[in-house]
């Protein structure tokens, strides 16, 4: 989020060019211009606005990839409303996607204020690492890792709770245990991001605030709640943004670890629309799908924007 | 969720994917055995093969063919793998590059997904192939087991026509540690032996050895159904057209397995382990399986004490089989080709080199199956694993099966995890696969 401001008068304007004209003779700027967005816009065609064309029509089809399809209109619209597994998957993608915020946020600055404060140098590059490091393992191989971790009798955990005197839960199997399993692994993996974020947004506080505060006679506690969290609110706002987002589309561990279940507790929006279209080949349905969550991620991005108004500090 | 056997595991073993340690191996030439197709004459061009397995399995298979690319240097031949979670997976992964226009010419395909293919009309008859090859599919179909060409002809034909050249195979027994069992003072079973006497047995084990008695998962192929077949019943009817998930036999079949959770004999479901590993630290005295756990015991050098016994039975025998096909899509454009390379896969030669390689699943060949290369360096008395086609009943391939599995091992997992009682857990079950088959 960066703020271009135009020259002031009087004062030189850069010209990487040295003064030169930077599009070759002849061409006209418009065509230049489309050019250098070539690239970004064919990916964006084929990738994003193409398979959304896509959706949109095959959601008036009844199709199953392997023999013709058959205009249907909004039949398959009509099929949503009275479909209770999709509301149950929408339902358990929202807790998701709450807990995931909820937790990423509060976990994310708490641990960026600790390293950007309490560590050394060579500690805070540790910490960073250490946090982050999950990230950039695959989704696969994390799920994986913790249904060998959870296993109720032979998992790490397990071992440690019961030699404590404590009985573990049915961390995947007991439907009250499943989802809030899925919700603390997908923290695990993914708390580094946000972490990053918070640290690189802490950083942009201006020193200068935080000592005028402390030389008011302001606390610590009291300098991070009047100064530094007012100025980390675009900060809050816009990993708020991109956590929902991504938690919304939650997939691969909930298909790995539980496949949705115990008893549907953890299927997700996403999960459904991959049931339905690549199970029962009811791709027209699936389609349906997706626009119901893109529809859902839209409104809830555009509340977020909205509701930013009112708590979001723009200097 | 599977617990002991990772249902990854058995299908990389179900299929030719598991020729991993084939590389190198010193193929004979295919042209004794290959036939010129339906065509006839020298056929060429591009032939595209699907199968189930990764990226780290394309060397083997390159390794496995190259002396049919000597042997046609006129065939183009490209593979492509498919890394599924299960053989139903892979069919629905195959079914959307087909519909995404990809080339493909032949496919390996395992029971689950043959008739699903088959009815959306995706495959070419191989009845003139077969005749103008006669002499040599004679001589493959009298080296396969009897009822493997049965079942096929039972599940996987239609119209009279012949779509799918049968493969390796898997039929599910227990393998036990025999070390853990002599240290109880228990004496492993020598034929039959009941539900009673099993869990007698795991009772006098985990008393003296502290070992569980088995594995309680929720693999389809490798608990549900074993479990079932044993006590008289099937997840589906024989025409896989209904449900019969919900018959007192099912129920008393997932309470006995509940039991054996309750009572401490078998580890909680819900998570993941790995069993050979866990056999060898002396921790588990049994657990089910085809082929392809011999491969993890060779792994961690553990053959000698494992010996491999029937599954306990409650007044009916039975084991689940799947076994890998292969068909010609009727969208090759090169079907000559695609012939020459199936007659390929059913030359002695690749069963012979199949079969030295390690592969997961028991040969297509009889003469493989029971030669010194399978049985050697394996657990004693491997050769149940062919004995048991005997009395095997396939894994259903319905229409919607992916969606069927994933229902029926749920159910599964609930009974034998105590979410739910087994009676209402495979109600509910089944109520949602009636409707399926609505």
């Amino acid at each position: 989020m960066t703020a271009i401001a135009p020259p002031r008068v009087g004062e030189a304007v850069l010209d990487p060019g040295g003064g030169r004209q930077s599009r070759p003779a002849g061409l006209p700027s418009t065509l230049a211009g489309w050019l250098f967005i070539s690239p970004a816009l064919l990916l964006f065609l084929v990738f994003i606005l193409g398979p959304f064309v896509a959706a949109m029509a095959l959601s008036l089809f009844e199709y199953d990839l392997l023999t013709p399809a058959e205009f249907t209109g909004l039949a398959n619209f009509k099929a949503l409303v009275g479909d209770e597994l999709l509301l149950k998957a929408l339902g358990n993608t929202f807790v998701f996607a709450f807990a995931s915020v909820v937790t990423h946020l509060v976990g994310g600055l708490v641990l960026a204020l600790a390293v950007n404060r309490g560590l050394n140098r060579a500690l805070s590059y540790f910490v960073r690492t250490a946090v982050f490091f999950p990230f950039l393992i695959s989704w696969a191989a994390v799920a994986l890792l913790w249904r060998y971790v959870l296993d109720p009798t032979f998992g790490l955990v397990s071992h440690y709770l019961t030699r404590i005197g404590i009985d573990p839960p049915g961390w995947f199997t007991d439907p009250a245990w499943a989802l809030p399993s899925i919700i603390g692994i997908d923290f695990w993996h993914t708390i580094g991001y946000t972490f990053l974020i918070m640290l690189a947004g802490l950083q942009t506080v201006p020193s200068e605030m935080t000592e005028a505060a402390r030389v008011d006679g302001a606390n610590a506690v009291q300098s991070f709640f009047f100064v530094t969290l007012p100025l980390m609110t675009p900060t809050l706002f816009f990993a708020s943004v991109i956590t929902f987002i991504g938690a919304f589309q939650i997939f691969d561990p909930v298909q790995i670890i539980t496949s949705g279940g115990p008893d549907n507790s953890t299927i997700t929006a996403v999960m459904y629309l991959y049931r339905t279209g690549f199970q029962a080949f009811q791709i027209g349905y699936a389609s349906a799908i997706a626009l119901v969550v893109f529809a859902v991620i839209m409104l809830v991005t555009l509340l977020q924007f909205w509701g930013s108004r009112k708590w979001v500090h723009n200097a | 969720m599977s617990s002991a056997l990772t249902r990854r595991n058995l299908l990389r073993g179900a299929g030719g994917a598991a020729l991993a340690t084939g590389v190198g191996l010193p193929l004979a030439g295919c042209g004794g055995d290959g036939g010129s197709g339906g065509g006839g004459g020298q056929a060429g061009g591009t032939v595209t093969f699907v199968y189930y397995g990764d990226a780290e399995d394309q060397k083997a298979y390159d390794a496995l063919f190259n002396r049919f690319r000597e042997e046609h240097p006129e065939i183009d031949l490209k593979f492509q793998g498919i890394a599924a979670d299960s053989w139903a997976d892979f069919a629905n992964a195959v079914a959307t590059r087909l519909a995404g226009g990809q080339p493909v010419d032949v496919v390996q395909i395992a029971t689950e997904g043959q008739r699903i293919f088959m009815s959306k009309d995706l495959l070419e008859p191989l009845d003139s192939y077969i005749a103008k090859d006669q002499a040599l599919v004679d001589a493959y179909y009298a080296d396969t087991p009897e009822p493997i060409r049965r079942l096929l002809q039972q599940y996987a034909s239609q119209d009279g026509h012949t779509f799918y050249m049968p493969g390796g195979y898997n039929t599910m027994a227990l393998y036990i540690n025999t070390d853990i069992w002599s240290s109880a003072g228990v004496e492993p079973p020598t034929d039959t032996w009941s539900w009673e006497e099993f869990r007698a047995a795991g009772e006098e084990i985990k008393a003296k050895t502290g070992a569980f008695l088995t594995a309680a998962g929720n693999g389809y192929f490798t608990d549900v159904m074993p479990w079932l077949l044993n006590n008289g019943t099937a997840p589906l009817s024989e025409d896989w057209g209904s449900s019969t998930l919900n018959t007192p036999e099912a129920v008393e079949a997932l309470t006995f397995v509940r039991q054996l959770v309750v009572d401490g004999l078998a580890p909680e479901p819900g998570g993941t382990f790995d069993a050979p590993t866990q056999m060898a630290q002396g921790k588990l005295a049994s657990f089910g399986g085809g082929r392809w756990p011999t491969n993890d015991l060779r792994r961690l050098d553990f053959i000698e004490p494992v010996q491999l016994v029937r599954w306990p039975e409650n007044g009916s025998a039975g084991t689940p089989v799947g076994w890998d096909a292969f068909p010609i899509l009727k969208m090759s454009k090169n079907k000559d080709a695609a012939w020459t390379l199936i007659t390929y896969l059913m030359s002695e030669e690749f069963g012979d080199a199949v079969t030295t390689g390690g592969g997961a699943t028991v040969p297509a060949r009889i003469s493989d199956a029971t030669g010194p290369a399978f049985l050697d360096d394996a657990p004693e008395n491997t050769e149940l694993l062919v004995e048991l086609l005997e009395v095997a009943t396939p894994i259903p391939g319905p229409d919607r099966g992916p969606e069927m599995q994933m229902v029926i091992e749920e159910a599964w997992l609930q009974g034998v995890s105590g979410t739910k009682d087994p009676q209402t857990a495979l109600a509910d079950a089944d109520s949602r696969l009636q409707g399926m088959f609505a």
